[in-house]
């Protein structure tokens, strides 16, 4: 199953204009629990996906909120010339066909 | 007696044993401020009303130039409308991040506003203005956001309105209960929650929220009836635009929600405890800058020609190295020429593969120069040579572009980034942050 069918809310947004945060949240306890469980959602499955060092990834997990949050630096600061996303609200798209 | 005194003075009396609540008017004043909410707010009695009126996130354009973001006429309705609520109920009003960014002209912009109200409308009141006194750059715009110690110092000094420069969004919440003597992990987590008005609620929005805060924890409700902040909705709100869900850093101290507990009152209430609050050693300050780096010209094209589509690569390299080759025959190279393909690589930071020939692509060349009569030329330059550019197996020999209107060349403007995004450490954010009181 692709991770676009199983969580309620995949999202992205700069967490200052260096990084951004991606959000993945789930409906029910048991999605959250498969989804933290298949180990898609980890440093060394993302960082390829945005082009960085594994170690400059992070994930954590958030129980409470059924969400797995990852902090991602962004390859160019937020509006300076070249940046296409200033807000940072559109680079969830990667994580939506990760197999869970 | 203005406002902050008397609601000080009676928080005084009570000694712990009433809660106070604070009304979260908008997450961002000046983008309009939903009547209906607001005014069921109001009804509530509340004991503060509080706005956010700025953030990072627009990027370094404002910051920038000193305009602020949102339109003139509605930012005067925003203004009006909590001006009118705050004096009517003699609660205090506080204003944080003042014209989208928060420097001096942002501020001097927003209090202009204000007084043309007060003008307007015959209102007098006492207001304390927050100034921001980080280093003053002449080739920047830099600005320190400001703490809740800020905001308390206005408050004590016996104020109406509060209206501050860049500031964090917490510090406009969490200050007054601080100051009442509530205890401030819970204030400050309350606060991080409504700087957003509802959008911790199922569904989200921007209407106004209550939020009633005790010794032990607080209260959230949303004054809009359809918006319900569950335990689910409001501890996910911790994700938001924050890089640590339990960890919040302020500069007067760090705010831990590991431990943080969230409950259903009703299906549209959620009762929030255990945030600690630990204080800082010593403060820091985060400060933000933005610097001109030359103005904009852009250009707006389309094309539905799959052999063009297919070699847009090649084509926008060869086309951008004849137009090098003109415009700088008696001039320097003082430009950069960007490309974002949308259908491609417009929206996307990292590259992605194309599985599917394309239908149609939006071009859009974006050129920084030095003075925007440059950057104009790159661009008009550009567009004439990417509309006839020949290449190898072209049919379609009358132009390659399709433009949605003309001209097709537009200059934009100043072009700012952001050159500071640091933190500072802060012996005396007193000096840093003074205090002016105006009688309105």
């Amino acid at each position: 199953m692709q991770l676009q069918d199983l969580a309620q809310v995949v999202r992205s947004k700069n967490a200052g204009p260096r990084r951004f945060t991606l959000d993945v949240i789930f409906r029910s306890d048991a999605d959250y629990q498969r989804a933290t469980q298949s180990e898609a959602l980890i440093a060394e499955k993302i960082a390829p996906l945005y082009g960085v060092a594994v170690d400059a990834v992070t994930v954590i997990n958030y129980p409470l909120g059924r969400a797995i949050k990852i902090v991602v630096p962004r390859q160019i600061m937020s509006g300076d010339p070249g940046d296409r996303d200033v807000y940072g609200a559109q680079q969830h798209t990667p994580l939506l066909r990760l197999e869970i | 007696m203005t406002a902050s005194a008397r609601i000080l003075d009676h928080f005084s009396k009570a000694n712990g044993s009433e809660p106070i609540r604070i009304l979260g008017a908008s997450g961002q004043l000046g983008y309009g401020v939903p009547t209906p909410a607001f005014s069921a707010g109001l009804e509530r009695k509340p004991h503060l009303i509080g706005c956010d009126m700025g953030s990072i996130d627009i990027g370094p354009y404002y910051l920038g130039s000193g305009e602020l973001a949102t339109a003139l006429a509605a930012t005067r309705r925003d203004l009006r409308k909590v001006l009118l609520g705050a004096l009517k109920l003699k609660i205090p009003l506080i204003i944080g991040s003042a014209g989208s960014a928060g420097a001096k002209p942002h501020l001097e912009q927003t209090l202009a506003i204000i007084r043309e109200i007060a003008r307007e409308e015959g209102l007098g009141f006492r207001m304390g203005v927050l100034l921001d006194a980080t280093e003053v750059d002449a080739a920047a715009n830099i600005v320190g956001q400001m703490g809740m110690s800020a905001f308390q110092r206005a408050l004590a000094a016996g104020v109406d309105v509060v209206v501050a420069g860049r500031a964090c969004d917490t510090a406009i919440f969490a200050a007054l209960p601080a100051v009442a003597g509530f205890p401030i992990g819970p204030a400050q987590h309350m606060a991080k929650i409504i700087e957003c008005a509802s959008l911790c609620c199922v569904p989200g929005g921007r209407d106004s929220i209550l939020a009633t805060l005790d010794q032990e924890g607080f209260e959230l409700e949303s004054m809009a009836p359809q918006r319900r902040a569950t335990p689910v909705s409001v501890a996910a709100h911790s994700l938001c635009e924050q890089s640590d869900p339990f960890t919040v850093q302020e500069p007067e101290g760090r705010l831990d929600l590991s431990r943080a507990t969230y409950h259903a009152l009703d299906d549209r209430r959620t009762r929030v405890v255990g945030a600690v609050w630990e204080e800082a050693r010593e403060p820091w300050v985060k400060i933000e800058g933005a610097r001109h780096v030359g103005e904009r010209a852009i250009l707006l094209c389309g094309t539905a020609d799959p052999r063009f589509i297919a070699r847009h690569e090649q084509l926008l390299q060869e086309v951008e190295s004849v137009v090098r080759d003109l415009v700088c025959e008696d001039a320097a190279e003082d430009y950069v020429l960007t490309w974002r393909v949308y259908g491609v690589n417009g929206v996307r930071m990292t590259p992605v593969t194309q599985n599917t020939p394309l239908g149609e692509a939006f071009i859009l060349g974006e050129c920084i120069a030095p003075t925007r009569p440059r950057a104009a030329e790159v661009v008009r330059t550009t567009k004439q040579y990417l509309l006839h550019h020949g290449y190898e197996g072209r049919l379609s020999t009358a132009g390659n572009l399709a433009f949605p209107f003309t001209p097709p060349e537009v200059s934009v403007g100043p072009a700012y980034r952001f050159n500071v995004y640091h933190l500072m450490r802060a012996s005396d954010l007193d000096a840093l942050f003074p205090l002016e009181i105006e009688t309105v």
